[in-house]
């Protein structure tokens, strides 16, 4: 997963909380939509513990809300449907002893691939 | 941004009571359904939908119509350009 060679506008957001912490789960997804919204090109990696974030297992269980609300696979859909794409750091995968099969489809990974990051630039 | 006359609304969007920044995630997908040319008209009570559409449309190349806060609510008036 790349970026487009054509945009003028990314924004990368990067997400390092992971389920033990699900009150920080949403808002990444929240403000990457929101950039979306506003047509920018955008994506969010997940790295640290991030990645368990995206377990099929867990988007239907946590939410930031806790039992209230709308669960975590809400915000997920919010964004990805507004064409936010999802990239998962290899590594941490391996930390958090997971699969790319485990989590939710659509995800990408970032092995063989040139860099994301080194790609991205600075939005003023 | 008067209106000589008002322009005829194809689709109506309610996100009434939603706050920032649903009502401009909600405009973003809901413009994609209409045609180029066609009028959406996106009902809000929060009272960042004013610059929110401003920049919106200002970056997405839409055409921003109108802005008018009847009783409370802000109806953004949008025209699709493309």
């Amino acid at each position: 997963m790349t970026w487009s060679d054509d945009s003028q506008t990314r924004v990368l957001y990067v997400q390092t909380h992971g389920i033990d912490d699900p009150g920080r789960s949403a808002t990444p997804f929240f403000l990457a939509a929101a950039a979306a919204a506003m047509e920018f090109e955008v994506m969010i990696y997940f790295t640290m513990y991030g990645p368990t974030l995206l377990r099929k297992d867990v988007v239907d269980k946590i939410g930031p809300r806790g039992d209230q609300g709308e669960p975590l696979r809400h915000f997920i859909e919010q964004a990805t449907g507004l064409g936010v794409r999802l990239l998962v750091c290899q590594p941490s995968l391996a930390l958090n002893d997971l699969s790319l099969d485990e989590l939710i489809d659509g995800v990408g990974s970032s092995a063989g691939r040139r860099s994301t990051t080194s790609r991205s630039r600075p939005t003023p | 941004m008067s209106e000589p006359a008002a322009p005829a609304v194809d689709k109506v969007l309610d996100c009434a009571g939603m706050s920032c920044p649903l009502p401009v995630l909600k405009t973003a997908r809901a413009i994609k359904e209409l045609a180029p040319g066609q009028v959406l008209e996106l009902l809000a009570t929060d009272p960042g939908v004013e610059p929110d559409m401003q920049a919106w449309t200002s970056r997405t190349g839409n055409e921003l119509l109108g802005i008018a806060n009847q009783d409370g609510v802000f109806h953004v008036l949008i025209r699709r350009a493309r």
